[in-house]
């Protein structure tokens, strides 16, 4: 085994590669090289520990793993850290020599390490992430043979080892006081926000079990009592999270500040890196945007007196506040890529022989990166909108679906036992079954599951929308509802499992359909406070212009962007949000993640509401939908505990809090 | 669409997106100056494509009463029955010529349902024209009328103009609200009144074209300070007397009714 003595620290970034996905090299960080040159000299040294088939997983695909072999070794009483790729693997085909070199870790001492991350997850490889105190990681050592404890153990003789009291997964090397503070400052992020509530983001790690009865468990007391009182430090899902902002935004800058100064220029052997830039489709989506912000740049008479001046990339006739953020390169380092959806045999895997959803929160996760194979939509789908217990088997299901049906076919009776005579002395009735029959006829008929006349699919979302006014009498029908019907009765299918699905989903978005609009409200008051916290100057921008009642973002959260989107698009976003892997209001980033996109556009061009309005109708169908999720997922990490704590309680989809009035009366009104 | 270029860099104005992205595709930071060229080649060959004013318009009534339907004959010339409910709101826009001036009305259409009224109200902000919609087969929304003028009187500037439009003129054998009860209710509360179809496209040119002619008249007889742009108009480039305006040429203001 012949050591490659690289002078070059190549790093990509954390378990998630979030970049190096595009291609095999990508996301390389260079370490300062005259710095570390000195220490890749170790004649002489002891050997403390050595491992082999260590991996690291440059991409998802597994010809593209690279094993080696990971070593300890000692010289003048300091303890330092190698992983050398083996040499010639032959299934490494798509690799060549120079790019597995890149990833070789040449004695690092320990003296620069910061912390090491341990995952040893119930399922897959066991994996350490080791964090240099420049902030920057290296990427993730598979441990395929496992031993990530002895590892550990074996340094904690040499080194001072201190397990985090944020996080027992983090044992912090060079110790500093508290990480949590310290990452925050770093982001300027403002800190007056109360404490968040815990519940609004799930455990990451840990408690995974006792997550079996899936998001129904989120009960009302237990999130109010921690909401006002909350200092367990165990499990506390936002600490976690503010380890993975330690880890990961140290590496932003890192990453911001090395590719202005042409960390990848041509002749370093980087070429295909700079080619990635272009390609990434995050950057693509903003120039697209950028492109259809052009095309509807009109009306706007009196920020433009010299067009002619047109020729500069960026019409900004005005200065545009920086993004705090740095938000272009956050979400390349920061959103983990999306994965293929979920096919059959991973479905599977997650079930027992009972067909019992094993570990409903690495289920959860799956659907969030990922999505679901369209097919397999009408199986998972009920789980993730609460319809079926995770923890349920085949048999209780089926039963629990024939109950199902029955109930359904007693409510549906009731407004179809409805006689003409009866009907005409109830104008409620007349009222709702006139709106529905108008709005079924205009729901996706260009969809071809709802085209053409005498369509039975429509008449079965009239059938549900109708049953679901006497079964949810109090909210009774509101225009949107038909949006979110569509979908699901075109993967469920069958009428009844379509009508339990809805009112599933109804339970968390019904206050969006409120009379008085409260539920809409404070949706989109929690979108000004996370603007306001992930992007001030454009909170700022809007507060001048009258802009903050977020209306133009209204139709976004009604409907959860099912207009921005197409069909199986807007499908693929909603299993992404019903999972509450992160959040339960992902939504909201969302909304941040593509305001944020645009925010040069709409400061730029000091649009005002109603160009605004216009500007944001328009951006339906010009959104992308995977870089959008990704960023939505980035501003949400970075968020963090004060984006939590800017959705006030029982904002929905949260369940809501007083489970006394669900739904306000106006006797005024239908 | 229209994309908005300087000429000269005095005289403002608009043509329309197809050009611009016709020449502007290719603009790279190297090529625009000889696109901007052909851009103001095309404009001086079609001065008609400018516009002297925009109007904002807003249209609002209860749901279902064919506001989206009258919007779409409008600016496409089409009647399409099937098509989705309006969320929130949508946009259209088209020229016209009132004066022998091209005038650009960019209209709203908003959705119906009670529930999003306080959501609606927020659109009437710098309207200066509101096509107020009922329709003549359900009684109900014309009970509704009251309502809704309310709402735009206090949200709306005082002098936005109101027509109130009776739809579905085509469904004479359903009728539910005669053109007499129409007529009073408009001179009632001081609107402009007509019955229309979107679907036969009958009334419905006029409607807005007459509103457009109300909202002229009030500029000529200086009711609006147009530079205040709260009034719902913008002003552009004012002078030019464009040959026949926009596509539709048309300057008619016919009235009356179908029914």
């Amino acid at each position: 085994m012949s050591m490659e003595a690289s002078e070059l620290h190549d790093l990509s970034d954390d378990a998630d590669y979030a970049a190096s996905q595009q291609q095999g090299s990508a996301s390389m960080m260079r370490c300062d090289s005259e710095k570390r040159s000195s220490s890749s000299e170790h004649e002489g040294a002891e050997l403390i520990y050595l491992k082999d088939n260590v991996a690291i997983h440059p991409t998802q695909f597994a010809s593209e793993r690279i094993s080696g072999r990971l070593k300890l070794t000692k010289q003048d009483s300091i303890l330092f850290l190698s992983w050398i790729p083996y040499k010639g693997q032959t299934s490494n085909a798509k690799l060549s020599e120079k790019d597995r070199s890149l990833y070789t870790i040449t004695a690092v001492p320990f003296t620069e390490v910061r912390s090491i991350r341990r995952h040893t997850p119930a399922l897959g490889w066991q994996y350490v992430i080791v964090v240099l105190s420049s902030g920057l990681a290296f990427p993730p050592l598979y441990f395929y043979n496992g031993g990530v404890r002895e590892f550990l153990a074996l340094v904690k003789q040499h080194v001072y080892l201190a397990r985090s009291g944020e996080d027992a997964n983090v044992f912090l090397v060079n110790d500093f006081q508290s990480p949590l503070q310290r990452t925050l400052s770093s982001l300027e992020l403002p800190s007056s926000l109360p404490v968040a509530s815990g519940q609004s983001t799930y455990p990451l790690d840990g408690g995974s079990s006792s997550d079996s009865q899936g998001r129904t468990s989120a009960g009302v007391d237990n999130r109010v009592s921690q909401y006002v009182s909350r200092k367990q430090k165990s499990h506390d899902p936002t600490r976690d999270l503010s380890i993975h902002l330690l880890e990961k935004f140290s590496l932003v800058t890192k990453f911001a500040r090395d590719t202005t100064t042409q960390l990848f220029s041509e002749n370093n052997g980087f070429g295909s890196v700079d080619k990635r830039w272009n390609n990434q489709p995050v950057h693509s989506y903003s120039e697209k945007l950028t492109n259809i912000a052009e095309e509807k740049d009109n009306e706007n008479h009196h920020s433009y007196p010299e067009k002619e001046h047109l020729n500069d990339e960026e019409i900004n006739l005005v200065d545009v506040p920086a993004d705090p953020l740095e938000f272009n390169k956050l979400s390349l380092v920061w959103g983990k890529p999306r994965q293929p959806p979920m096919g059959s045999k991973e479905l599977t895997a997650f079930l027992d022989s009972e067909g019992r959803v094993v570990e409903s929160k690495a289920l959860r996760e799956r659907v969030f990166y990922g999505g679901i194979e369209h097919q397999l939509r009408k199986e998972v789908w009920p789980f993730l909108l609460g319809y079926y217990a995770y923890d349920s088997t085949y048999a209780e299901r089926e039963y629990l679906r024939s109950v199902k049906r029955m109930e359904y076919a007693t409510l549906k009776q009731q407004w179809q036992s409805i006689s003409p005579e009866q009907a005409k002395r109830f104008t409620k009735y007349r009222e709702r079954k006139g709106l529905i029959d108008k709005d079924v006829v205009r729901t996706d008929r260009a969809f071809e599951y709802y085209e053409g006349d005498d369509n039975l699919n429509v008449n079965s979302m009239r059938d549900i929308l109708l049953t679901y006014s006497f079964y949810n009498f109090d909210l009774g029908y509101c225009q949107g509802m038909s949006d979110y019907l569509s979908p699901i009765l075109f993967v469920m299918g069958d009428e009844s499992e379509s009508f339990w699905c809805f009112v599933a989903l109804m339970e968390r978005l019904g206050p969006n359909f409120n009379r008085d609009q409260n539920g809409m409200h404070t949706q989109l008051f929690a979108l000004s406070k996370l603007v306001e916290l992930l992007d001030s100057p454009l909170h700022n921008y809007f507060k001048q212009n009258d802009c903050l009642n977020y209306f133009f973002c209204f139709r976004w959260i009604l409907i959860q962007f099912k207009r921005e989107f197409e069909y199986e698009k807007t499908m693929q976003l909603w299993e992404v949000l019903w999972t509450q892997y992160l959040t339960e209001h992902l939504h909201l980033y969302v909304c941040v993640a593509i305001l944020k996109r645009c925010r040069s556009k709409i400061m730029g061009e000091q649009m005002d509401f109603d160009t605004l309005l216009k500007f944001i109708n328009e951006l339906s169908g010009h959104i992308d939908l995977d870089s959008t999720v990704r960023d939505a997922e980035a501003l949400c990490i970075c968020a963090g505990e004060n984006g939590a704590a800017s959705i006030p309680p029982g904002t929905p989809p949260s369940l809501p809090l007083d489970e006394g009035v669900l739904y306000p009366q106006d006797d005024d009104v239908l | 669409m229209l994309r908005w270029i300087c000429w000269k860099s005095t005289v403002p104005v608009f043509i329309e997106q197809r050009y611009s992205l016709l020449f502007l595709v290719s603009s790279s930071s190297s090529g625009v100056g000889v696109s901007i060229r052909l851009s103001l080649r095309i404009l001086i060959s079609s001065p008609s494509m400018s516009y002297a004013y925009l109007f904002k318009y807003i249209i609002i009534g209860d749901t279902g009463v064919g506001k989206s339907c009258l919007l779409l004959q409008f600016t496409d010339k089409r009647f399409q029955p099937v098509h989705d409910l309006t969320i929130g709101v949508e946009f259209g826009a088209r020229m016209i010529t009132i004066d022998n001036k091209p005038i650009k009305l960019q209209i709203w259409d908003t959705a119906g349902q009670e529930s999003f009224r306080s959501i609606t109200r927020s659109y009437y902000r710098g309207a200066a024209g509101a096509l107020l919609v009922y329709d003549i087969t359900r009684r109900e929304t014309f009970n509704h009328l009251a309502s809704w003028l309310e709402d735009a009187r206090q949200h709306a500037n005082a002098n936005m103009t109101i027509m109130l439009i009776g739809n579905k003129c085509d469904l004479a054998h359903r009728r539910a609200v005669s053109t007499e009860e129409g007529e009073q209710f408009a001179k009632e509360h001081g609107l402009i009144f007509m019955e229309a179809s979107a679907k036969t496209a009958q009334n419905v040119e006029e409607a807005f074209i007459k509103t457009a002619a109300t909202i002229y008249k009030k500029i000529q007889d200086g009711v609006f300070d147009v530079s205040n742009e709260s009034y719902g108009i913008k002003v552009g480039y004012g002078g030019i007397p464009g040959p026949s305006g926009g596509r539709d040429g048309s300057t008619s203001q016919g009235g009356g009714c179908c029914g």
